[in-house]
């Protein structure tokens, strides 16, 4: 097995995010395993901008911190990631940058200065294609085959025209032959063309859309907001060929009040945000309860709270997505952690919201949003999703209703037969005031116990569509980490590391289904572990709070995280290390 | 010439504003503006909200206040109120103030509170990649409208006028120094003012609409802009595609903390 890590740097506005996601389309062409993350500062232009490539001929479990190759399109980007480098690794730059090479041969790497912004002019390119330029380099360092990067090249510049393909790829080109024949030979990891199975590229939220688009999501409304917003724009791109009505919104009030109109008259709808643009939503996601619409919210968190760091990573909003709105409702609340469970889950949440007719808050983060990572073609199933209405009356169901049709009806499991409105035989009222069968407003108390008491009843009939936890590594281990969400790819590695080291010291268990928890089949998973320590991009440990209310299990120890950036398996077990030490001081 | 730095953290530089980007030009014709008056530094307590223009707030040395998306008018609502002697400067985008924040808009212009806002319309959500806003145009594309924008834009000085605010303008970034008069006019006004500034986005908005970048704009944006006076002469259809500049209201209104005071005074009397 051969893998590398490298990492492009930059200013934002030097293209980073596109050159590193067409990379890794390249990187998989040729056969290979990528594993991205995305690091941006919340500005258009100016401040240091990363974007990181795990590569392997073998499939990744996770983005690891050691680096192999930096590509340094700024100064600032050597002073940042330097302290990464493995020995034998390189640092790619353009001279002009007039980066000290004696402090990239004290790490034993080697100094490699390429006149980027040279090669990308002399092939009639413009500053701007440096990026292509150092691609290329990387091609040529790796032996990794150029015509994968011209043929993302050729994709991805198509709109532009031939010239601006034909220069991009002589700027590839000619960085390429630069880079071989110079430094090939010194730098000595590779990442050479592997044959094999046909795979994709994707991330979190294109696969969260793909999963809602199988899913017959035809309605999506949004106001832009980070890391949420590239949901909306994937489906509006797809809008034409798949029938989707998008509506982009004066503000998030609004974008989730169009869905819950939309829901009402029997759209597949879905709004993606952020926390920011949730706390704005609660006041309709209450409505959405009291009037038994089903939506779906995709609530890409971020560090918050407010503005805070907008194009970062968190997992603080779990106990908020749970908790959020005045009075009691049933709603479900799941956190996919690999984007296999996010094409799941982004047909799941849309099935599970008709089902029982009320909000489904579907849970991700900046890091799993925009990871890129590879799938084996068969890992998404597009015939594994089904679209479950629930029980939504059909024109035949109405055409034989005989009397008044109630659309708020008592019934044993809580779910009233839905009738969309249309039908001559269904008119109904709906009112956000509490009321009876008929949808009219009443005040009486035993009409307000029974109607409440049906609406939390589909609390409890949902929990024959929550999952238990799921379990990964060993049935017994010294360690069991608790997690949910994005947290799982890194915590994987390190339960790899761990138990490669000492067979049966860690296994995991990942929550997907958080809300309502599954308490009956939570605890056989939960229960007789020696030792419990949950891992959480937050302050509070929140998974671990909302375990002790629900199941009573109380979880001591935590690994935590907030500073806005992804957990990585070296961070994990730096910090179980510095638990274990605490435990030995008492 | 003025001195810029006096008014700048310079510790914060470079600006965070792409090349091409017309938000330094607005933040020059301000300070030039604040300058003429003569007001000091305290004097002036400077709000923004979120998005490209509100980072403003960030490079100038007045008592600044970086809020949340939308809700600048109404943080400074709060700020003129509890301390009506300072001048209240708003600095937001078309999407912050016209959108999320429209509500806010509207209502500040109604009371005819003592404010002053910049509004730096670029027709496009910059800092979140490109998104469509209230004022882009009908036709153009955005992220969000892949196949062109399929609704009508907003006349947002229009709608400041109609709403009942004392002052109203609209300059481009090309005409700067023109700028800076209104600007001072709306500063010194008394009531709510707004000066609305056609400025550049040529990242999210040129490009993606072909035509071209900051100059290239910068010069389109001349082309298309005609003055209230020559477009008093203009019909509906020739108007069209135009940006009407000049100063679009300036009227005498009773204001919102006066009017305030004097419930507090008579109040107080009545109990006395």
């Amino acid at each position: 097995m051969s893998e590398l890590t490298l990492i492009i740097g930059g200013n934002a506005g030097q293209g980073l995010e596109s050159s590193g996601a067409g990379f890794c389309k390249a990187l998989n062409r040729g056969g290979l395993h990528v594993f991205s993350v995305q690091d941006n500062r919340s500005r258009i232009r100016g401040g240091h901008n990363f974007y990181l490539i795990k590569t392997s001929t073998e499939p990744i479990v996770s983005w690891t911190e050691p680096v192999h190759l930096l590509i340094a399109l700024t100064a600032e980007t050597v002073d940042i990631h330097l302290g990464k480098i493995v020995p034998g690794g390189a640092v790619v730059y353009d001279p002009s940058l007039e980066i000290d090479e004696d402090r990239i041969k004290d790490r034993e790497a080697i100094p490699i200065p390429l006149p980027l912004y040279d090669i990308a002019g002399e092939a009639g390119g413009s500053k701007m294609m440096a990026n292509t330029a150092a691609l290329g380099a990387v091609a040529g360092l790796t032996n990794f085959p150029i015509k994968h990067l011209l043929s993302v090249i050729e994709d991805n510049f198509r709109k532009k025209g031939d010239k601006v393909i034909n220069i991009n790829k002589k700027v590839a080109e000619s960085a390429h032959d630069h880079a071989a024949s110079k430094f090939g030979d010194s730098f000595k990891f590779n990442m050479e063309q592997q044959n094999g199975a046909q795979r994709m590229v994707m991330n979190g939220n294109e696969a969260i859309s793909l999963g809602a688009l199988v899913a017959g999501c035809n309605f999506v409304s949004a106001y832009p907001m980070t890391p949420g917003s590239s949901i909306f724009e994937w489906l509006n791109k797809h809008a034409d060929e798949y029938g989707i009505v998008s509506k982009q919104a004066e503000d998030e009030i609004a974008a989730v009040c169009m869905s819950v109109g939309a829901a009402h008259v029997g759209a597949r709808a879905l709004v993606p945000t952020s926390g920011g643009g949730f706390s704005l939503m609660v006041e309709a996601l209450g409505l959405a309860g009291m009037l038994e619409e089903p939506i779906v919210i995709v609530l890409a968190q971020r560090p918050g709270p407010s503005t805070s760091l907008a194009t970062r990573t968190e997992q603080a909003d779990l106990l908020y997505a749970i908790n959020a709105s005045q009075g009691e409702f049933p709603r479900i609340v799941i956190a996919p952690g690999t984007i296999e469970e996010c094409y799941e889950c982004g047909g799941r949440a849309l099935n599970l919201a008709e089902k029982y007719q009320t909000p489904v808050i579907l849970m991700t983060d900046q890091f799993l949003a925009t990871s890129n990572r590879t799938l084996d073609k068969n890992n998404i199933d597009l015939g594994a999703i089904k679209i479950d209405r629930g029980a939504l009356l059909t024109d035949d169901d109405l055409d034989k209703i005989d009397g008044e049709y109630k659309r708020y009806k008592f019934t044993e499991n809580g779910i009233s037969p839905r009738a969309l409105p249309g039908h001559q035989n269904a008119i109904f009222k709906t009112t956000s005031d509490e009321h009876n069968e008929l949808g009219e407003i009443v005040e009486a108390a035993d009409n307000r116990i029974r109607m409440n008491t049906k609406r939390m009843k589909k609390l409890e009939t949902a929990l024959a569509d929550m999952n238990p936890p799921k379990t990964h590594g060993l049935e017994d281990a010294d360690i069991t980490f608790v997690c949910w969400g994005s947290t799982l790819a890194p915590l994987t590695e390190a339960m790899n590391r761990l138990n490669n080291e000492t067979s049966n010291t860690a296994n995991i268990i990942q929550f997907i289904d958080l809300f309502p928890m599954p308490v009956e089949k939570v605890m056989p998973v939960l229960k007789n572990r020696k030792r419990l320590i949950t891992v959480e991009g937050n302050y509070t440990a929140q998974l671990g709070s909302l375990l002790q209310m629900t199941t009573g299990v109380k979880i001591e120890e935590h690994i935590l995280k907030f500073d806005g950036r992804p957990f990585s398996p070296e961070y994990i077990l730096e910090h179980l290390k510095k638990l274990e030490k605490r435990g030995r001081n008492g | 010439m003025l001195d810029y730095n006096k008014y700048l953290r310079q510790q914060k530089f470079p600006l965070i504003w792409c090349a091409g980007c017309g938000d330094g030009i607005v933040l020059k014709s301000m300070l030039r503006a604040i300058d003429k008056i003569g007001l000091s530094k305290d004097e002036i307590c400077m709000v923004s909200g979120i998005g490209c223009s509100s980072r403003l707030t960030g490079y100038v040395d007045f008592n600044t206040l970086h809020t949340t998306h939308g809700r600048a008018i109404a943080f400074a609502t709060g700020v003129k109120m509890a301390k009506p002697e300072m001048h209240v400067i708003v600095v937001t985008g078309d999407g912050d103030a016209t959108a999320i924040g429209g509500n806010h808009y509207i209502h500040a212009a109604r009371r005819n509170i003592d404010i002053s806002v910049i509004l730096f319309n670029n027709n496009i959500y910059g800092m979140t990649g490109g998104q469509v806003s209230p004022t882009t145009p009908i036709g153009s594309r955005a992220s969000t409208a892949p196949f062109g924008n399929p609704e009508n834009s907003f006349n947002i000085s229009g709608l400041a006028e109609a709403a009942g605010a004392s002052f109203v303008a609209r300059g481009t970034v090309h005409d700067a120094l023109i700028l800076d008069k209104y600007i001072e006019k709306a500063i010194r006004k008394k009531g709510f003012s707004v000066v609305e500034v056609m400025t550049p986005c040529p990242t999210a908005y040129g490009r993606r609409n072909r035509i071209g970048d900051g100059v290239a704009m910068i010069k389109d944006l001349k082309e298309h802009s005609v003055s209230v006076r020559k477009a008093s002469k203009m019909s509906e259809e020739e108007l069209n595609d135009k940006v009407v500049t000049g100063i679009l209201v300036d009227r005498e209104r009773p204001e919102y903390t006066d009017n305030y005071n004097k419930l507090i005074e008579r109040v107080k009397g009545s109990n006395s």
